[in-house]
């Protein structure tokens, strides 16, 4: 399985940048717990995440597209449980009790549907998905995206769209069909903030339009989050010496806004740093989905990466107070085990396509 | 099936370069909003972030402490404390406020209408809303979690003014409150700042305040004190000692409950015009003021007929009656319009302008001298020598003995004393002097209108052979490096000729202790001299009188002014009984005065107790000691 020739080809920049950034999350949890043990279970995570890495790097990515099925299915499985049987924590419906840890199938759901939409469009005999693929994308997109959305969990929910729009895209898909989908989202939109949102997404969304709407409720956060980065300066206030972080001025600091806290300990030039990291990952991958042998692999890794940006730009606008407070993690560095362990797996796959892009 | 898949990765990879190209920009975007955030902006933000997380706390300065001429203590302070609301810690006011007032029994209609009244205010300053917390609201506030239940809520302690002697004195020392929007402005200094509101507390509040402190603390999300930053003590205001001498002040107010007088006295040292007691009844007691007087209080003593916040002593003008004629003996002396053995035939009164004017003894004092008109209180002898005199040197020498005007004593809102002249009046009323209303003046009726402490200041100055002094309060400042005594003031007045002092001075003793009407004031060994008086209620206040009055209220004032010894005297003043009668029902609370002040010169172990003469008094005085009477609130 792991022959040397794989070895010499693993990419140990992309490797060095995630585990880099791994790092910093770790430190910054440290910082924003206040010292406590959280960083510890992060370190665990980062271990078990390891382990994903490695298995999804072990196993060809052909072997596994070949089985993306019942992978994608027994996704959907869990998320059919969780509905049901999950564990209820802060207003949602998400998880799965597990001795040591808490699971999130909702996570992991992104590479389930980033190896069947890689499987379908890869496989598709022709060159450009035609009307028939993007209806098969779009359903198998569109089930979990409902399950996950009922726990509810809208933010995790929306990192599956820009797996589909990305692959498919990258697919070849005509730019008039998507023009088409654009403006269908358009309509779409008044219908989905009537029927498909709750009050307190409603009431998110009327707030960052307008924060002053409601200083002291959900306003509160997002301007809080602007004066965290704010008073960060250029070069910050120091490890652990942040005040709005340490100080509980910043909810969930240690999770949603593990960026904020950075922001503020170690300013600008942290902030420089950190997003080059990211940005490098990103690129990098890109890259790798250029050398990729085949179609497939072109398409799994960027569907792979398809959520990961998604989710890094979203947070981090997020930290700046420049996009709406949802519930989404920064990959990589905001605490939470299913999130790391998913986005390792990610990873995993990312690294196993560049590295048999010389073997047949 | 080649060119097919070459064009095909060559559109694949068109798309990822745009891809890529995407990614960059909004990266790119990215950072530039944060250096905008971070860089440009960032003095905004540290500076809201820092009014998260930092609360400067006010530690309010105490009030330099009060004591008496000889040192013994007449207000000090306490520490209280005070519960208030620091709006911008408190996620959910409403649920803030009632449970607060759940937990203190303080109606919730009570705190919101303290926190509307500084609404204006910045959110992170704290909004006292319990002053002066009990106990028990205090454990039962500090029970509760502070970061959960009761967020933003905040306990302080604060020193707060505590006047031992309850009611002593009150109007002298004055009260303090919290500071006005207008004071706000006018002294530069913050809402919420306790100043002096009357009395010697607001006359000398510069020096008493002293400098607040602040002490910057950290606080978390929920208002918790997490550390001290640092910490400006607050600095105690000055020390200082007041020219009061609390045993006479108490020997004077024994006296009048003992008698069941309101009114007012001023006794003074007549070498300095030190201030050595100022009563004013009824009275009030300051503690009601010092953390915030409550309203049902505050109404009643604005309300209340005796107007127990009007310092009579400074405020009160009343007219002056027989006590005047020393002004009428002097002027017509010092002028040369009589000698002292200038005689007048009294039969009952006389007729002046077609006019008949009753003396009050009905078949006249016969004839007499000034030195015995004087004694008598002859009214008709006075009534000629006033018609000699004429109104404008009457009003000249009662300006030269500091009875006209304001004494300039060091309390604010002090009333002006009137004594009129030709000029007066036209620039009063427009109407010219007559010549009748003169005789009326010249036994201290019509137009003379006087404050106790004018009155005072003028029997000081005839005891002094018309040098006096503006009377004052403040003795001595301590500002941290020892006692610094005030300089005296300037002297003022003129120097009477020798005859004059002698005649006037032989009269007033012989009202004491001759056959005068001021027996009651006598003090063996002591040469009191004084003269009683008489302010007629009714021509005073004319015809609304009788309406809704009782038989008390229409009764007249008894003064009685005094200085003793009569060669070099040390003390001197006035004593002012409502409603008295006459100035006989004075007389006694004079001497208790003197006597204690002869007693506790000479070094008496126990000051004299007042007894009421024969038929006078509601009830026995308490037993005074040289240093007790302090009661405990």
């Amino acid at each position: 399985m792991f022959e040397r020739r794989l070895y010499v080809h693993m990419d140990w920049l992309l490797l060095g940048a995630v585990y880099l950034l791994c790092a910093i999350g770790v430190v910054m949890i440290y910082s924003a717990s206040g010292g406590s043990r959280l960083y510890l279970t992060q370190l665990a995570a980062i271990a078990l995440g390891t382990v994903a890495l490695l298995v999804c790097l072990g196993l060809d990515y052909r072997s596994l597209a070949d089985r993306s099925h019942l992978i994608y299915g027994a996704i959907v499985l869990l998320l059919v449980y969780v509905l049901f049987f999950g564990v209820v924590r802060g207003g949602g419906r998400r998880w799965i009790a597990l001795p040591l840890f808490n699971l999130q199938p909702s996570e992991f759901m992104k590479i389930g549907l980033a190896l069947v939409l890689a499987r379908l469009f890869g496989d598709s005999r022709h060159r450009t998905p035609d009307a028939r693929d993007l209806a098969v994308g779009g359903a198998l997109t569109a089930l979990p995206l409902l399950l996950i959305a009922r726990q509810p969990d809208l933010g995790t929910a929306a990192t599956l769209v820009p797996v589909l729009l990305a692959m498919a895209f990258v697919a070849g898909m005509r730019l008039k069909v998507a023009g088409i989908l654009l403006a269908l989202a358009v309509v779409a939109a008044p219908v989905v903030w009537s029927v498909g949102l709750q009050d307190y997404q409603k009431g998110r969304v009327l707030t960052f339009v307008n924060p002053s709407r409601d200083p002291l409720g959900a306003g509160y956060q997002q301007l809080q989050a602007r004066i965290t980065v704010g008073s960060g300066g250029l070069l910050g206030k120091g490890f652990m010496k942040g005040t709005q972080g340490q100080q509980g001025f910043l909810p969930v600091a240690h999770n949603d806004f593990i960026f904020s806290v950075l922001a503020e300990e170690h300013g600008f030039v942290g902030v420089l740093s950190v997003l080059g990291l990211y940005a490098f990952v990103v690129l990098r991958t890109i890259e790798t989905a250029r050398l990729a042998r085949d179609r497939l692999g072109t398409l799994l890794v960027i569907g792979a990466l398809a959520s990961f940006t998604f989710q890094v730009l979203y947070n981090v606008s997020m930290s700046a107070g420049l996009a709406p407070v949802k519930g989404l993690t920064l990959p990589l560095m905001s605490y939470g085990g299913s999130s790391v362990i998913a986005t390792l797996a990610g990873i995993g796959l990312i690294l196993n396509v560049r590295m048999r892009r010389f073997t047949n | 099936m080649a060119a097919p898949l070459v064009a095909d990765r060559r559109k694949t990879a068109a798309r990822l370069t745009a891809l890529s190209v995407a990614v960059v920009v909004v990266f790119c975007a990215l950072a530039v909003a944060f250096w905008y955030f971070q860089v440009i902006e960032s003095a905004t933000y540290a500076r809201l972030a820092e009014n998260n997380h930092l609360r400067r706390l006010s530690l309010r300065a105490p009030r330099g402490v009060l004591f008496d001429r000889s040192g013994q203590l007449l207000v000090e302070n306490r520490e209280a404390f005070t519960i208030s609301i620091l709006r911008e810690h408190s996620a959910n006011l409403d649920e803030t406020i009632r449970l607060l007032a759940t937990v203190t029994g303080v109606t919730q209609e009570d705190i919101r209408e303290t926190i509307r009244r500084h609404r204006g205010e910045p959110s992170y300053r704290p909004i006292v809303v319990i002053d002066d917390a009990t106990l028990a609201q205090v454990s039962a506030v500090l029970a509760r979690r502070l970061d959960r239940e009761l967020p933003g809520v905040v306990v302080e302690s604060v020193p707060t003014r505590r006047y031992p002697a309850v009611g002593l004195g009150a109007h002298v020392l004055g009260y303090v409150g919290e500071i006005g929007e207008t004071q706000m402005a006018a002294e530069g200094l913050r809402s919420g700042s306790v100043v002096g509101q009357s009395g010697f507390e607001k006359a000398y509040n510069k020096i008493l305040m002293g400098q607040d402190g602040e002490r910057r603390v950290m606080v978390n999300s929920v208002g918790r004190e997490i550390t001290t930053l640092d910490e400006v003590p607050a600095s105690e205001g000055r020390r200082v000692r007041l020219t009061i001498d609390r045993d006479l002040q108490q020997a004077a107010e024994d006296a009048y409950h003992a008698l069941g007088y309101e009114g007012a006295a001023v006794i003074l040292d007549p070498r300095n015009g030190e201030v050595l007691a100022l009563v004013s009844l009824p009275a009030y007691d300051p503690n009601d003021f010092a953390s915030g007087i409550d309203r049902a209080t505050w109404n009643q003593l604005n309300t209340d007929r005796l107007r127990p916040l009007q310092n009579r002593a400074i405020q009160g003008r009343y007219s002056p009656g027989s006590t005047f004629k020393a002004v009428v003996a002097v002027a017509a002396l010092e002028e040369g319009v009589i000698t002292p053995d200038f005689k007048v035939t009294c039969r009952g009164g006389a007729t002046f302008f077609g006019r008949f004017f009753k003396c009050h003894l009905k078949g006249g004092h016969g004839t007499v001298d000034l030195r015995h008109a004087i004694e008598k209180s002859c009214n008709t002898y006075f009534y000629t020598v006033g018609n000699m005199v004429g109104v404008d040197r009457l009003h000249k020498w009662a300006a030269a003995l500091g009875l006209a005007g304001r004494t300039g004593v060091d309390l604010p809102n002090e009333s002006e004393s009137i004594v009129p002249s030709t000029a007066w009046k036209k620039a009063r009323t427009g109407e010219k002097w007559y010549a009748g209303e003169t005789i009326s003046v010249s036994i201290g009726q019509g137009q003379v209108s006087v404050t106790p402490i004018a009155l005072a200041t003028l029997y000081a100055a005839v005891g002094n052979g018309g040098i006096h002094f503006p009377p004052r309060l403040l003795k001595a400042v301590n500002d941290g490096s020892g006692w610094r005594e005030i300089e005296p003031p300037a002297p003022r007045g003129v120097r009477l000729k020798p005859e004059t002092i002698a005649a006037v001075h032989d009269g007033f003793w012989m009202v004491v202790n001759g056959a005068g009407t001021g027996g009651r004031a006598r003090v063996a060994g002591h040469d009191v001299a004084g003269k009683t008086g008489t302010a007629q209620v009714i021509s005073l206040q004319g015809g609304r009188a009788a309406a809704g009055r009782t038989e008390m209220d229409l009764r007249d004032h008894g003064w009685f002014a005094f200085f003793a010894p009569r060669d070099n005297p040390e003390i001197a003043g006035v004593v002012f009984a409502e409603h008295g009668e006459h100035g006989s029902s004075a007389a006694p609370i004079a001497r208790h005065v003197i006597e204690t002040y002869f007693a506790k010169k000479a070094g008496a172990a126990a000051y004299p107790v007042f007894t009421p003469p024969p038929g006078m008094g509601v009830s026995a005085a308490a037993p005074p000691a040289p240093s007790g009477g302090v009661a405990d609130r």
